[in-house]
C-alpha cells in the first residue's frame, strides 16, 4: 500500500492534480466575483417590465419587480419588493407587499416609465400632454405619440442650454476668474487706483455685459419650453412634469425584445458618457472614468522613469554588497507599506510642503483660498507613483539581473563604453520587464481609493481637469475616480437601495478599464519582446 | 442643546401657525419664499465639512449652478469635524456640520478672526434608531437605547441590554443577540449620538463602526437582528426607525416631521452650514447668495429631497437676518 502511495506520488500524478486544483481555485474565486458583480450590475440597465399589483383592499401599486423573499416567521409566505419610483410622489422608491395580499398581477401596456432630470424614475400612465396651458393631446396612446414627436426638440434645446452653460458662460467666468486675480495682485501690491486698476475693472464691466446677455439667452430658452406631460399613478395621484425634465420615455410592457436591447445599449452608451446627477446616484460616470484614467497616465509617465533609474543604479552601478542588500530588501518592503500611509505622506509632503510653497511663491494673490496647496490630480498621482513605485523597481531588477552577461560583454569588447551598452544594448533588453512593472503599477493604482481621499478626490468635481482654457491641463484640479464614486454611492448615497446596481456598475466599468489599460501595455510588451528576440540573434 | 433646539422649533411652530400634516410624504412649508436670482454672482467657493451633509450640499450646488452657471463649488465631505479648521484656515467658505460647533472650535476660529463663526440652520434631521424591517419592537426608551449602545450606561437603565428578549420581544428573536452597527468618529452623527444618546458615555466595543449612513442601513437590511442609528434622510424600505420615548412612562413619537418640529422627537436636531462673516465686511456675494438659495422654497424642496427635514419659513426668516 504503502509503496504504492509513494509510486503514485513519484509519477507526478498527485503534484499536476495540486496545482491544476490551485489554479482551478484561484479561476472559481475571480470567475465567482466577476459573476456577482455581472448579474448584480448589468441587469440595471434593461428596460424590465412594469407589474400592477392589485391588492385585495383593491389599491393597485405598480413597479418593477426587484427581489422575492420568504417571510420569516411567516409559514412559508413570501413578499416582493417593487421599485415603484415617484420618489416625489410617495416618499420612497421601493415598497415591500406580501404576497398573500395581492390579488391579481398584470402587466398594463400603456404604463410608461420616464427617465428624468430630478427626482429619478416616474411610473404612471400619460394622462395629457399641455403645452402652455392648453391640452395639445390626450391619452395614454395619443399622449406618448405627442411625447415622442416633442422629446428630440426638447433634447436638442437641453443641449443648447448645457453649451451655453459650459462654453460661453464657462468661458466668461474664466476671464472673470483672471481679472479678479489681477485686481487681488495689483491690490498686494498696494495699487488700489489708477489706470491698470481701471483697465481691469472696464474688462470686468465689459465680460458682466457678455454674461448678461447670455444669461438672458438661457432665460428666453428656457421660456420657449412650456409643454408638460401629466401623469397619473396609483393612489389617484397626479404629477405636471415640464418636458425640459423628461430625458426618456420607455412604455416597457409593449416594447419588444428587439426595441428593449437596443434602449439597452443606448443606456448603457449613456452611463459611460454623460454626467453624473442627483449627487451621483443617478446619469452617467464620465468624469469618474476621466479623472481615474488621467490619474493612472500621470501617475505611469512618473513612476516609470523613476523606478527604471533606481533599479538601474541598483543592479547596473551599485557595489553589490551588504548596503545595496539592505536597500533592496526596503525597497521590497515598501511594497508592503499600507497604502493610507503614503497618502498620509502626500498630504504633508506634497500638499502642505511643496504645495504651500508653491502657492505662496506663485499664486500668492489666491490665498488663502489655496491652488496647489489643496489636494489635486498632480500630488495624487505623485502620491501613487511613490506607493507604486517599489513594483518597478523590483521588476526591473529582475530583468536586467536575468539578461546574460555575454550581452553586456560583447558590447563592450566591440569598443562600446559602459553608458553605450547600458543605453543602447541593455535598455531594450530590459524593456518588457519594465513594461510588467508597470502593468502592475497600473493595476494597483487603478484600484486605490483610501490615499486618493486625502489626496484630492472629491465626490463631484465642478469641472475636468482638461478644458479649453489655457494651460488646458489643470494639475491643480480636484477630480472624480471610479474607486472613490463605488465608495460614495455605496456607502454615502441617501437612497442605498436605488443606488445599489450603480455599485456593481461601476465597478465593472472599473475593472474594464484596468483591463484596457493592461491590454495596451501588454501589446506595446509583446512588439517590444519581439524586436529584442530579432536583434538578439 | 436640545432643549434648545426644541424650544426653538416649538415657538416656531406656534408662530409659524399650522403646518400641513404629514403622513408619509414631508410637507414644504408653503410661506417659504422662492430664490429671487440677482447679478453679479460669480467665482468658486469651497465646502469641507459633514459627511451627512454632503449628498443635500451637492444637491443645493446643483441647483445653485442652474441659477449661475458661473459660479464652481467644490465640496468635500469627511466628517463635521473637518468644517472648523477649514473654516479657520480660509480654505473653505462654507463649513457643513451636522452638530453645532464645540466651544474649543468657537475660541480658536475666534481667536484668529476676533469674531464668532455664523452658525446658519439649514434644515431638520430626526436621528433614526434603526431596526430590520422584520423587528416586531414598538419603542425604545433613550435609556433603553443608552444600555443597548453603551458601556457606561449614564442614562441610569438597571442593566446592560444585550438580547432582544430583554426588550420585551418574544418567540425566536428573545434570545437572539442584538447586533450593533454605528459611525466612525470623525462623524457629527456619532457625536451627536454619543452626547445625547449616551450622556458622553463610551460606546461598546462591539458597535461595527460604518464608513457612511447608507452602510448602517446596509448593515440592519441584512442582518435581522441588528439596530443602528443614522441620520432619518437615509431610511430605505429595508429598515425601519424606532419610536422613541424621552423617558421611562413617556409617549413614544415617532421619528417624522411633526415630532421633529415640535422637538417632541428625542433625537432631533438642525443640520448646520457655518460660514466666516466679518460683521464689519458682511459675506462675499457668492457665499451671500448660496445661503439664501439653502433658505429659499428651491433649496428646502432640496432638503427633501434628500430625506431630511426642511425648516419652516418663520426659522428660514431669522437665518436670513443673521447674513445680511
Amino acid at each position: 500500500m504503502s509503496s504504492r502511495a509513494r509510486q503514485l506520488w513519484h509519477s507526478g500524478e498527485p503534484f499536476i492534480w495540486l496545482t491544476g486544483g490551485a489554479l482551478a481555485f484561484a479561476l472559481v474565486l475571480v470567475l465567482g466575483l466577476l459573476g456577482l458583480i455581472v448579474a448584480n450590475g448589468l441587469g440595471f440597465f434593461w428596460p424590465s417590465d412594469v407589474v400592477r399589483l392589485t391588492l385585495t383592499d383593491g389599491r393597485t401599486v405598480s413597479g418593477l419587480l426587484v427581489e422575492r423573499e420568504a417571510i420569516p416567521e411567516g409559514a412559508g409566505r413570501n413578499r416582493v419588493k417593487l421599485k415603484v419610483a415617484n420618489r416625489d410622489l410617495y416618499g420612497a422608491d421601493f415598497q415591500w407587499v406580501d404576497e398573500a395580499v395581492i390579488a391579481r398581477r398584470d402587466h398594463p401596456r400603456d404604463v410608461v416609465v420616464m427617465e428624468r432630470t430630478e427626482w429619478g424614475l416616474l411610473i404612471g400612465t400619460i394622462k395629457e400632454v399641455r403645452d402652455g396651458g392648453r391640452i395639445v393631446a390626450s391619452g395614454a396612446e395619443q399622449g406618448l405619440a405627442e411625447l415622442e414627436r416633442r422629446l428630440p426638440g426638447v433634447a436638442l434645446a437641453r443641449r443648447e442650454i448645457k453649451r451655453i452653460e459650459k462654453g460661453e458662460v464657462g468661458a466668461i467666468n474664466h476671464a472673470q476668474e483672471k481679472i479678479r486675480l489681477g485686481l487681488r495682485r495689483l491690490s498686494l501690491r498696494g495699487v488700489t487706483s489708477g489706470p491698470a486698476v481701471d483697465s481691469l475693472q472696464r474688462e470686468m464691466a465689459v465680460l458682466q455685459a457678455q454674461y448678461t446677455a447670455e444669461e438672458a439667452r438661457l432665460v428666453d430658452l428656457r421660456g420657449r419650453q412650456t409643454a408638460s406631460v401629466v401623469v397619473a399613478a396609483d393612489g389617484g395621484r397626479e404629477k405636471d412634469l415640464p418636458l425640459l425634465q423628461v430625458l426618456r420615455v420607455d412604455s416597457p410592457n409593449a416594447m419588444s425584445l428587439a426595441a428593449k436591447s437596443v434602449r439597452y445599449l443606448a443606456r448603457v452608451l449613456e452611463f459611460v458618457w454623460s454626467d453624473p446627477r442627483e449627487s451621483n446616484t443617478e446619469g452617467g460616470v464620465f468624469p469618474a472614468i476621466f479623472g481615474t484614467v488621467m490619474m493612472v497616465l500621470i501617475m505611469s509617465v512618473m513612476v516609470a522613469p523613476l523606478g527604471v533609474l533606481a533599479a538601474f543604479y541598483l543592479r547596473e552601478y551599485a557595489r553589490q554588497g551588504t548596503f545595496v542588500s539592505a536597500v533592496r530588501i526596503a525597497v521590497n518592503n515598501l511594497a508592503g507599506v499600507p497604502s493610507i500611509v503614503f497618502g498620509v505622506f502626500g498630504v504633508g509632503f506634497f500638499i502642505y510642503f511643496v504645495g504651500g510653497t508653491i502657492d505662496r511663491l506663485f499664486f500668492s494673490e489666491s490665498l488663502p483660498s489655496p491652488t496647489f496647496g489643496t489636494g489635486g490630480i498632480l500630488w495624487a498621482s505623485l502620491t501613487l507613483a511613490l506607493l507604486t513605485v517599489p513594483v518597478v523597481i523590483v521588476a526591473t531588477e529582475e530583468g536586467l539581473a536575468a539578461i546574460p552577461r555575454g550581452m553586456r560583454e560583447a558590447s563592450l569588447a566591440l569598443g562600446a563604453t559602459k553608458l553605450e551598452t547600458t543605453l543602447r544594448v541593455v535598455l531594450p533588453a530590459v524593456m518588457p520587464s519594465i513594461l510588467t512593472g508597470l502593468i502592475l503599477a497600473m493595476a494597483r493604482a487603478a484600484g486605490e481609493v483610501a490615499p486618493l481621499m486625502i489626496t484630492g478626490v472629491v465626490k463631484l468635481a465642478p469641472a475636468l481637469p482638461v478644458d479649453g482654457f489655457w494651460p488646458f491641463v489643470h494639475l491643480d484640479r480636484k477630480f472624480m475616480h471610479l474607486g472613490f464614486h463605488i465608495y460614495d454611492v455605496g456607502f454615502q448615497s441617501p437612497n442605498v437601495d436605488a443606488a445599489r446596481p450603480m455599485v456593481f456598475v461601476t465597478t465593472l466599468l472599473l475593472l474594464a478599464i484596468v483591463v484596457l489599460l493592461n491590454l495596451f501595455a501588454i501589446g506595446l510588451r509583446n512588439r517590444l519582446r519581439r524586436k529584442y528576440a530579432m536583434s538578439a540573434v | 442643546m436640545k432643549s434648545v433646539c426644541a424650544v426653538a422649533l416649538a415657538v416656531t411652530i406656534v408662530l409659524g401657525g399650522s403646518l400641513a400634516l404629514a403622513s408619509g410624504l414631508v410637507k414644504l412649508d408653503p410661506a417659504l419664499q422662492p430664490y429671487k436670482q440677482t447679478s453679479g454672482v460669480s467665482g468658486s467657493i469651497n465646502s469641507i465639512g459633514s459627511d451627512s451633509l454632503n449628498n443635500v450640499m451637492t444637491l443645493w450646488a446643483e441647483t445653485f449652478t442652474k441659477f449661475y452657471p458661473n459660479a464652481k463649488i467644490q465640496i468635500e465631505g469627511k466628517g463635521s469635524s473637518t468644517a472648523p479648521p477649514a473654516l479657520i484656515a480660509g480654505t473653505a467658505q462654507l463649513g457643513p456640520m451636522s452638530r453645532a460647533m464645540k466651544g474649543t472650535e468657537i475660541d480658536q476660529f475666534e481667536k484668529k478672526y476676533g469674531y464668532k463663526p455664523t452658525q446658519i440652520r439649514t434644515s431638520v434631521d430626526a436621528l433614526g434608531v434603526f431596526v430590520n424591517k422584520d423587528n416586531p419592537i414598538k419603542c425604545l426608551t433613550l435609556a433603553q437605547v443608552d444600555a443597548i449602545f453603551s458601556k457606561s450606561r449614564r442614562q441610569g437603565y438597571k442593566e446592560d441590554i444585550t438580547t432582544w428578549g430583554q426588550l420585551g420581544l418574544t418567540g425566536e428573536w428573545a434570545s437572539k443577540p442584538i447586533s450593533l452597527y454605528g459611525r466612525n468618529s470623525a462623524s457629527g452623527t456619532y457625536g451627536f449620538f454619543k452626547e445625547h444618546t449616551l450622556k458622553n458615555g463610551d460606546y461598546k466595543d462591539s458597535v461595527k463602526e460604518q464608513p457612511g449612513s447608507a452602510s448602517v442601513v446596509q448593515g440592519v437590511t441584512v442582518d435581522r437582528f441588528a439596530v443602528g442609528y443614522s441620520g432619518i434622510g437615509y431610511s430605505t424600505a429595508g429598515v425601519r426607525p424606532v419610536p422613541l420615548a424621552e423617558k421611562d412612562g413617556d409617549k413614544c413619537y415617532e421619528a417624522d416631521q411633526d415630532n421633529a418640529y415640535a422637538g417632541i422627537y428625542p433625537l432631533s436636531r438642525f443640520l448646520y452650514v457655518y460660514v466666516n462673516r466679518a460683521p464689519s465686511k458682511g459675506l462675499d456675494p457668492l457665499t451671500r447668495e448660496f445661503i439664501k438659495l439653502v433658505l429659499s422654497r428651491e433649496g428646502q424642496e432640496v432638503v427633501i429631497k434628500d430625506g431630511y427635514f426642511p425648516i419652516p419659513a418663520s426659522i428660514a426668516k431669522e437665518e436670513l437676518g443673521k447674513i445680511q
